[in-house]
């Protein structure tokens, strides 16, 4: 009996000290999606539910990359909108039209993305703030223009639909549970890794040196930080980030239209990491489940929303005001709070039933 | 053509001891770091068994009853927790009697069951702490078999803490060969390259700039003009190596333009700035760029703190340190081993910097609402951690009060005593700079008035006017 309880100890304090890493709530997290896909295989969910996951795994992936750019870096971005399309595009182009293999796609776009992040970093470096936004706003709407005039590579106004796509040379054809259950599959591990590739970066002297750059210029230069070399890092971090983000969509909704890509989803983006909390993984998840998933997912079904779909971009506007005037570190840091608040509560109330159970008061 | 080939060979030799230099200490900084881990551990392991060995010494008393301090300090304790739970049953009772009896016409009735219910409960009591007594100590007790089993327990645990003791020696000083190996054979190549090194300098004469033995810096008719205004003028003075140089002027005078000439904030519009990075190599400051800088052994502080309020004191610190770590940024994107164990080794060398200057206690606080004085002991220590040849320090008792100040001069002649470095310094407390500083320029509207110890400064009539205004 005795030696049962001390296995038993040992085990939760090695339970403990693994639940401690970081990566231990990020597979917890995918593996809770994953449950949910085999929920709905049984039955239980409906197929809008996961639906709803897959968006907010694919949009917080982008807007992981956008807190690398504006929480760390801090530099405001608006084009994010037309680097997700340009990566729906290129796989749209070159897998499903051009025939390329999978892997040799995700090469070109993160290419592709590498050299779009260059060119926008080096546009930047003399300019900061509004006008940073504004040029990178120029830049998204003269992306979206290209891929309305630049037919053969998009399908102009129609846009691209991918019919099928082909991994580890199986293919896969959509319209069946197979495709859908790849798809959901492969989006959960992307996001496992952005995370992943997201914490590391933060817990670096990269992120460190992201963030000095925030803060103060000219102490990061005089400790041998090149503002040039971690602008240009941060952009092209975020483009990467965003163009991954629009190979997913474009697997998971199948299609891509040009239009789609207006100034109105950067903005969304650019909400949701500042509801949930620029610095915090966690809070870029509920800022994207708030900002997107409620949308697709709950604010739709309400045909008070539904008849008009301007009340949607009403409330999102009413959330960042809200959140902005009261909790300037997004929702993460009001559940923090009130977490630590909850945890006193419950300590006090155990002493007091402590007190009343063993302890004397005078009399 | 054979001056420039020596003088190639040269740069590469330096660029190889360098690397090999920094490869030995960090081996060494790792392998110390990582023995006091495994001490503690092993430690703590042997703790863990002698607390074990308590416990069980304890369970054994009271299996056979041995009327030792511990098990009566238990039962004790047993026996109160009962108390304690039956005083509470009794209060109950009490009160319920009140109401009841407030309420009720035949009060005799109501105080008879409550008399019979309270011996109940009496009766309960001494029977749960008869049952304890006798639990633990009814049996008869049996001294010398206790005896014999805590004996038996004491020498397995003994046994078992000098295997654990052997285990962790061996396997300490395994890891120490191991390192002091590898250490010894970079140590090797690093003499066989010293050597080679020295002997190519010895053959060849090296560009100094015609700087002096003992100078690490040299200013040469350095002029910056912003616009229409000349705010350094023509500026030429060498800074001794070890000392602690003082630059005074007043209001305007163009100290912190100097400063961020130096630094290359500003990008000089005339002049030349030299500086000695070592024994052989001296460097032209004016090719390098702002990031550079701390590359070449100079570091700076700002005249308003500039710290990076999102992150802890000790992080601030890793910032500082942000060109000794050597992982690459594909390293850092999966956390390599070799990026964990520089992280570890410059936490500790953070850890002892902060305990140097006394900071320890707010390693892990954020500086935004710490003292002002603290902010600036901060920015010292920010300085340290890339063990600089210069530290420029820009009005480091500014914002300060009398006592914060008196513990600031301490600290600077403290650090240039311990860490051998040059300091230099502007400051507008004239009690600070004549305190500790060995030789003072004196600067008005960008030129030099003076140079000299303190007390020559104090005497020098140009000074006094640029101060007081001429009479």
């Amino acid at each position: 009996m005795l030696k049962l309880k001390n296995v038993l100890a040992n085990f939760k304090k090695q339970f403990l000290s693994i639940s401690k890493h970081p990566y231990f709530g990020f597979i917890v997290l995918g593996l809770i999606f994953l449950f949910a896909l085999f929920l709905r295989n049984m039955g239980l969910l409906t197929i809008s539910v996961i639906n709803t996951f897959t968006l907010v795994m694919i949009y917080s992936v982008v807007a992981m990359g956008f807190s690398l750019l504006l929480g760390f870096g801090g530099l405001a971005s608006l084009g994010t909108a037309g680097l997700v399309g340009l990566g729906s595009f290129i796989m749209g182009y070159f897998h499903g039209i051009g025939g390329m293999s999978f892997g040799m796609t995700i090469v070109i776009s993160i290419i592709i993305a590498l050299a779009v992040g260059l060119l926008v970093g080096f546009i930047s470096l003399r300019i900061e703030g509004m006008y940073l936004a504004i040029i990178t706003l120029g830049l998204g709407e003269m992306l979206r223009q290209f891929f309305i005039s630049y037919d053969t590579f998009t399908g102009g106004f129609t846009g691209t639909s991918l019919r099928s796509f082909k991994i580890f040379g199986k293919l896969f054809e959509s319209g069946n549970d197979n495709y859908f259950n790849t798809v959901y599959i492969i989006v959960i591990i992307c996001f496992i890794l952005a995370m992943v590739a997201t914490i590391n970066i933060i817990k670096s002297p990269t992120g460190r040196a992201l963030l000095s750059m925030k803060n103060s210029e000219s102490a990061a230069q005089s400790m041998g930080i090149s503002i040039i070399k971690y602008r240009l890092l941060a952009f092209i971090l975020s483009s990467v980030f965003a163009v991954l983000g629009g190979v997913l969509y474009i697997l998971h909704t199948k299609f891509s239209y040009p239009p789609q890509w207006n100034l109105s989803y950067s903005l969304d983006i650019l909400a949701a990491v500042i509801v949930g909390g620029a610095q915090s993984i966690y809070g870029i998840i509920i800022g994207v489940f708030l900002i997107f998933g409620l949308k697709v997912s709950v604010l739709n079904y309400i045909p008070f929303f539904s008849n008009n779909p301007a009340l949607i971009v009403i409330f999102n506007g009413v959330l960042i005001v809200l959140v902005v005037m009261f909790y300037p570190g997004g929702l993460i840091r009001l559940l923090q709070t009130s977490w630590f608040k909850l945890k006193i509560k419950l300590a006090k109330i155990k002493m007091k039933w402590r007190t009343y159970r063993y302890g004397k008061d005078d009399e | 053509m054979a001056k420039m080939m020596n003088n190639l060979l040269i740069k590469v030799y330096q660029q190889i001891l360098i690397r090999i230099e920094d490869k030995a200490k960090f081996k060494k900084d790792y392998s110390e770091v990582v023995l006091a881990r495994k001490r503690l551990r092993a430690e703590n392991r042997i703790n863990s068994f002698e607390d074990n060995l308590s416990a069980k010494c304890l369970v054994l008393a009271l299996k056979y009853s041995v009327n030792n301090d511990a098990t009566k300090e238990l039962i004790a304790s047993k026996v109160q927790k009962i108390e304690n739970k039956f005083y509470w049953r009794k209060r109950a009772l009490k009160t319920s009697f009140e109401r009841k009896s407030a309420k009720a016409e035949d009060k005799s009735a109501v105080e008879k069951t409550f008399f019979d219910k309270a011996r109940e409960l009496d009766n309960e009591l001494s029977k749960e702490i008869e049952t304890i007594n006798q639990k633990y100590s009814g049996i008869k007790s049996n001294l010398e078999q206790y005896n014999t089993e805590v004996k038996e327990l004491e020498i397995k645990t003994l046994e078992k803490i000098a295997q654990i003791e052997r285990k962790s020696a061996s396997s300490l000083e395994d890891f120490k060969k191991k390192t002091d190996n590898k250490i010894e054979l970079l140590n090797k190549f690093g003499k066989y390259f010293k050597d080679k090194l020295f002997a190519l300098v010895d053959q060849t004469k090296i560009n100094n700039y015609g700087l002096d033995e003992d100078v690490i810096l040299r200013l040469d008719n350095l002029t910056m003009r912003f616009g229409g205004l000349l705010a350094v003028d023509h500026l030429s003075f060498d800074v001794k190596e070890g000392e602690i140089f003082g630059l005074i002027g007043p209001n305007g005078a163009g100290k912190t333009t100097v400063f961020n000439c130096i630094t290359k904030f500003y990008k000089p519009f005339d002049g030349k700035m030299y500086f000695r990075k070592n024994k052989i190599d001296t460097v032209f400051l004016n090719d390098y760029k702002v990031h550079q800088i701390i590359k070449q052994g100079i570091v700076r502080t700002f005249q308003n703190v500039e710290l990076i309020w999102e992150l802890t004191v000790i992080d601030n610190l890793l910032v500082a340190a942000h060109t000794l770590f050597k992982t690459g940024f594909f390293g850092q994107l999966i956390h390599t081993r070799k990026l964990r164990q520089e992280e570890l080794v410059l936490r500790k060398k953070a850890e002892n910097v902060l305990t140097k200057i006394g900071l320890l206690a707010y390693k892990d606080s954020y500086p935004l609402g710490l003292p002002y004085g603290i902010l600036k002991k901060i920015e010292l220590a920010r300085t340290l951690m890339v063990e600089p040849k210069m530290i420029i320090l820009d009005e480091p008792a500014a914002g300060l009060n009398d006592a914060e100040t008196l513990e600031l001069a301490k600290l600077i002649k403290m650090i240039r005593d311990e860490e051998k470095v040059t300091i230099f310094l502007v400051e507008h407390d004239m009690g600070l700079v004549m305190d500790i500083c060995d030789t003072v320029c004196a600067i008005s509207f960008g030129k030099r008035l003076a140079i000299g110890t303190p007390k020559e400064i104090q005497e020098n009539k140009l000074v006094r006017d640029a101060y007081l205004g001429e009479e």
